[in-house]
Order: C-alpha cells, then structure tokens, then sequence
C-alpha cells in the first residue's frame, strides 16, 4: 500500500504541491505525465532520496516520511536501470542480499529464471541488450522481496515490440506477487497496457485519478485530454437544454453533449471527441432520419442524443490495423475519426468522397477547466 | 550549400573511406611529430652520455640514495595524495555549497602557479606563528625528509583530485541511489559503487601524482635544500651534478628516470587500466 498525503516538495523554481495519491495493496498504479510535470521527483521521494518539505508518507500502512532509503523496503527501478557496470548480473541481482548471502543463492537463481536471464549470470552489464538489462533490474529490485515496486519510466528506452513483451512480463510478475506497483511513464499505450488504477501528474501536481478508460474517454482538463491524444479538442460555447447541453463547436457547430455529472457553468468549455468514438459513414440524407427510426425501433439511442455531422473527407492515413481519416465540415471544422482496416474497407471511400459522422451524446466529453 | 570538406564519402565504413583514412592519417601525425620531438631529445641525451658516466651513475651510493628516496616519497605522495584525492573529488562532485566555483579554483592554483612558489611559500609558512606551532609538536618539515613529500604533495595533489573529480562526474549518481534502496548507507553506497566505478579515474589520478611527484625538483631545493645521503632525490642529483659540469653524469641520471617513469607508466597502463 502507498499513500501519499499533501507531499510538498521544491527544487529551484519547480515544486511538488500537495500532492495526495493512494494506491490500494496489490495494485498496479501508474502515473503518466508529460516530461519534466515531477514523476521522477516523487518517485525519488517516495525512495526516501529527496527528504520532502511537507506532507507524509505510508508504505506498507508504516510511516516512512522520515526513514533512509535503505529501511524502507522498495525495489526501485530507475530510468536507465542503474545497473552496477562493475559487477556481473548475478552480483548485481543479488547486491541486496548480501547480508543473507548462503539463503540469497537460491532466490537469486529462481529470480534469474523467472525473468529470462538465467543464461546471463556472468555477464556484465555493458554486454546486455536494452531488455535484458530491464529484466536485471526488475530481478534485482524484486530480490529484496520490497513492500511496494516503484518503476520509473521502466521501458520508455525500448523498442516497439520489446516495450510490449516487458509491459507483459511486468504486469504478470506483479499479479503473481501481488506486490504494490507504482509505474511512472509518459506513454498512454504503455499505461494502457498494464494499469489497474492511473493517475495524471501535470506541473508538479495529481489533476486525475481513475481507471484506465475513464481518464482516457473523460478527461478532467483539456491538458489531460491533451496528454492522452484526445484528436479532437475545441474549445467551444456550452448552454444548458434541459437535461442535455447544446455545444457551439468552431466553424459554428452545434452539438448536443450529455449533461456533466457534477457542476455545470454555461459559457467557454473545451470539447473533446475520441477519433474512435466517431461512426463515418458514405453520406445519404436520410441518414438522420434512419439513425431515428433505428434508435425508435430499439429503443436505444434516441434522436436528440445523436449528432450528424456532413463532411468532406479531406486526409486518409493508413496506420497499420487502423486508418485515421481527416474530415473537414468548414473552413474552420475539422474531424479526426479512427476506424478499423475491415470497416474502412466496407465503406469504399477515397479522399473527396461526401461522408457523414454520428456522434452519440455521451461521446461529446465537456471539460471546463 | 554543404561545406566540401562534409561531403560523404563512398565508401562504405566512415574508417576505410578516402576521406576517412586521411583524417585519420591528419590526426595520427600530429601523435607522430610529437613523439619523434620528444624522442629525438632523448635520443640526443643518450648520445652525450659515455659509458664512464653510466657505470657512475649505477655504481655511486649517493645516487642509489636519491633513488631510494626518490621512488619512497613519490610513492608515499601517491598514497596520501589519493587519500585526498578521492574524497575531494567525490565531494566537490556530488555536493554543491555555497562558494563551490571558487574552492575547485583554489584547488586548481597549485597547477597554474610556478612549482618553486609552492617552497618559497612553504619556508614562509614555516617562519609564521601555525608554522612554528608545527614544528614545535615535533613535525620538522624544514630540511627533512618529510619536507620532501609535502612539497611533492601540495604540488601534485591537484592533478589527482581534477582526474578522481572527472571520473566520479561521469558517474550517474543514480547508481548510488539504487544501492541506497537496496540497503546501503551513504558510505555504504559510495564504498560498494561509486568507488570501484571510478577506479580507472583513481589510476589515472595515481599516474599523474606520481610522475608530478617523481620529477619534482624546484620547490624540493628551496624548502628541503639538498644534502647528499640525506634530501637529495633524482632531480636534486641532475642539478648538482650540471652544476660542477658533470653533464655527461647528469644526463645518466635523467635517462635513469626516463627508463624507470616509462617501465612504471606502461606497468600501470597495462596492468591497472586493462578492462576488468
């Protein structure tokens, strides 16, 4: 268990401000954010390597605000690993254990198998390609059995497919441990990938905290919406009708977006629409009428909960197993709608080509920060 | 428009290629002239000596003496020159404190300032109050042997603390801090870590104490004097010896030192340097 009250902490001009976080044991937390918005700073204190200005810290349900490093039981992963050049990869795994030498061997062994890297016991480090020193570091920060795991930025220096097989080892290892992990790194899919609960650090503070999929379709702040690739981002008017709200986009476009759950000011908010959560397709004019008498016949979605948009299809870019396709609706509106290679496919569409977009309410995200 | 000198070449290795191997060739001839410089003086020397001088100088007491004293107190300076030097290094390393720029320049002053200003400020030093409160606990430096290793500490000691200080700034002290989590103190961290990280910096740091130390003659002569059997090292022999026109004897000696710094430098380059 971690948790974090009103952490205060400066250096220079930069500072931690009461910062409160709490992550339940045996949780997978991660905490994204941007470079340089304090990850590595926490983390440091959450160490015991920077001695903090204010607030406290409980690891474990203890009180560590004021311990050393060393009494505070955590397996510490830092940004480029901080593997010992001179000693081999079995000395480094096992250089917490030195004081319980004879018992360490046979831990060290089983740490090294696990992991993959039983093969490279003798090497030294400067021999070791960018995953296995992870592995190492993760062995030999997991050997002293820590209370709680803190990884910072453990595989932002990897590449693509070697990043995805360590998110899943790390993910595994954890659940099996059921250590209490707390993960920093500033790349939504990595944090995708592993999370149980997220939290979203910006300028030195926590703006959010949620699951995975909250913070990533319901943003708190256009930053967050930003840092989490929101595709589309305006700011626009927002009045209240009834129990929805009517949107003025850019470009003069009106939207009915759900009402927020808690307060509501009328006047400038930002909008955002996940590309995904946009439905393209070939424009026809009864589209509208369709989407309604569908909606009727379910009793599903009805009609003032959806949002037609008419467009020119302006960009298609062909991402691999998604296309992103851009659609202008003005001069000023443009739409970003993420789609699947199949769907896209089926649509027979070609840059030019007259398209419609279906926006259900709820996907119209209102943000006012 | 590219410069023509940072047009690519064809080859294929940036090593084989035209271009390349004449940079190369650019590079290693300035390697070349100042080795063949150096050499020819020596060269030069050993053309002067005569075999009378040679059997002299391997068969006098008085320069077996100075040799002796020479290679024990440039070794003993090496010792307590890397007893400062490390700790020096690794402070003014990781710890920054107020007035920081200008102790690492004080620390520099001995290397800019002429050798012989380092005796004559140790003679004065000795004539003022601390200095006579020194030698009055029993710590005679003044014509004494001990005198010969503090001036060749004072004078050295910077060349090691800037080689130890250098290494332990290419040391991430992220290193120190992951031994810190996994249950080391301060001291522990810097004794299991950092410093066997930093021995090559530490050797270099040894290398460069000595051979300052070993040949170091000016402030020797105005704080220790030179008496024969008693504070005459290596150098203090060259001077005496040109001085009453044995030059033939006095280059001998230089050559001696020659041969022994160069045998010493390769040993350690080899043996202390080599990959572990």
């Amino acid at each position: 268990m971690i948790q974090i009250e009103h952490l205060g902490f400066s250096v220079g001009a930069f500072a931690l401000s009461n910062v409160s976080l709490h992550v339940a044991p045996g949780e997978y937390f991660v905490l994204l954010g941007p470079t340089g918005s304090g990850k590595t700073l926490l983390v440091e204190c959450l160490c015991g390597l920077n001695r903090i200005d204010a607030g406290r810290i409980l690891l474990g349900g203890e009180d560590v605000t004021a311990l050393e490093p060393r009494l505070r039981q955590v397996g510490y992963l830092p940004q480029d690993y901080g593997l010992f050049p001179h000693l081999s990869v079995r000395k480094n795994i096992a250089f917490g254990l030195r004081r319980h030498a004879p018992a360490a061997a046979g831990a060290v062994d089983q740490l090294m198998e696990q992991l993959g890297v039983a093969h490279l016991a003798d090497r030294k480090p400067e021999k070791l390609s960018g995953g296995e020193k992870q592995r190492v570091a993760l062995a030999r920060a997991l050997a002293i059995r820590p209370n709680v795991l803190l990884l910072d930025e453990p595989v932002s220096a990897l590449d693509e497919a070697t990043r995805d097989g360590l998110c899943r080892l790390l993910k595994q290892l954890q659940r099996d441990t059921q250590t209490t992990t707390l993960h920093v790194c500033h790349n939504f899919a990595e944090m995708l990938a592993v999370a149980d609960r997220v939290g979203v650090i910006h300028q030195g503070r926590i703006v959010q905290t949620g699951t995975p999929q909250e913070v990533f379709q319901r943003p708190c702040s256009a930053t967050v919406a930003r840092f989490m690739q929101a595709g589309n981002l305006f700011t626009a008017r927002a009045t209240a009708e009834g129990s929805r709200l009517r949107v003025t986009c850019p470009g003069g476009i009106e939207l009915t977006a759900a009402a927020p759950q808690t307060y509501f000011v009328e006047g400038e908010v930002s909008v955002m629409i996940r590309p995904e959560n946009i439905r393209l397709s070939r424009d026809c004019p009864d589209f509208r009428g369709h989407h309604a008498q569908h909606g009727r016949e379910n009793g599903t979605v009805p009609l003032p909960d959806a949002n037609v948009l008419s467009g020119r299809l302006s960009d298609v870019v062909d991402l691999g197993p998604l296309i992103k396709v851009t659609v202008a609706c003005g001069p000023d509106s443009e739409y970003q709608v993420s789609l699947g290679k199949r769907e896209w496919g089926d649509l027979q569409l070609s840059p030019g080509s007259q398209v419609s977009m279906l926006v259900a309410a709820e996907d119209v995200h209102v943000m006012f920060d | 428009m590219k410069h023509p000198w940072f047009r690519p070449s064809r080859a294929s290795s940036p090593e084989t290629g035209l271009h390349g191997r004449l940079f190369a060739a650019a590079m290693l001839s300035f390697v070349g002239l100042f080795v063949v410089a150096l050499l020819a003086l020596f060269i030069a020397d050993a053309g002067y000596v005569n075999a009378a001088a040679i059997d002299y100088v391997l068969h006098s007491q008085a320069v077996l003496d100075a040799l002796w004293l020479s290679l024990w107190t440039s070794g003993l300076t090496v010792v307590i020159g890397l007893a400062f030097s490390i700790p020096i290094g690794y402070a003014l390393s990781r710890y920054r404190f107020p007035g920081h720029a200008l102790v690492d320049s004080i620390i520099d002053l001995p290397i800019i300032l002429p050798p012989l200003v380092l005796g004559l400020s140790l003679l004065v030093f000795f004539q003022t109050g601390a200095g006579r409160a020194i030698q009055a606990t029993g710590w005679n430096f003044v014509l004494e042997k001990k005198g010969i290793v503090l001036c060749q500490f004072l004078v050295s000691a910077s060349f090691g603390i800037r080689a130890v200080k250098l290494t332990f700034d290419g040391i991430d002290p992220r290193v120190e801090h992951v031994a810190m989590t996994l249950g080391c103190t301060r001291a522990g961290a810097f004794f299991g870590v950092a410093l066997p990280m930093a021995w090559r910096g530490i050797v270099v740091g040894a290398i460069l104490i000595w051979t300052r130390a070993f040949g170091l003659f000016g402030p020797v002569e105005v704080f220790v004097g030179t008496v024969r059997n008693r504070t005459e090292v290596l150098p203090s022999t060259i001077y005496l010896e040109q001085s009453v026109g044995h030059l033939e004897v006095a280059l001998a000696v230089a050559l001696l030192m020659l041969a022994l710094a160069t045998v010493a430098l390769v040993i350690v380059r080899t043996v202390g340097l080599r990959q572990r």
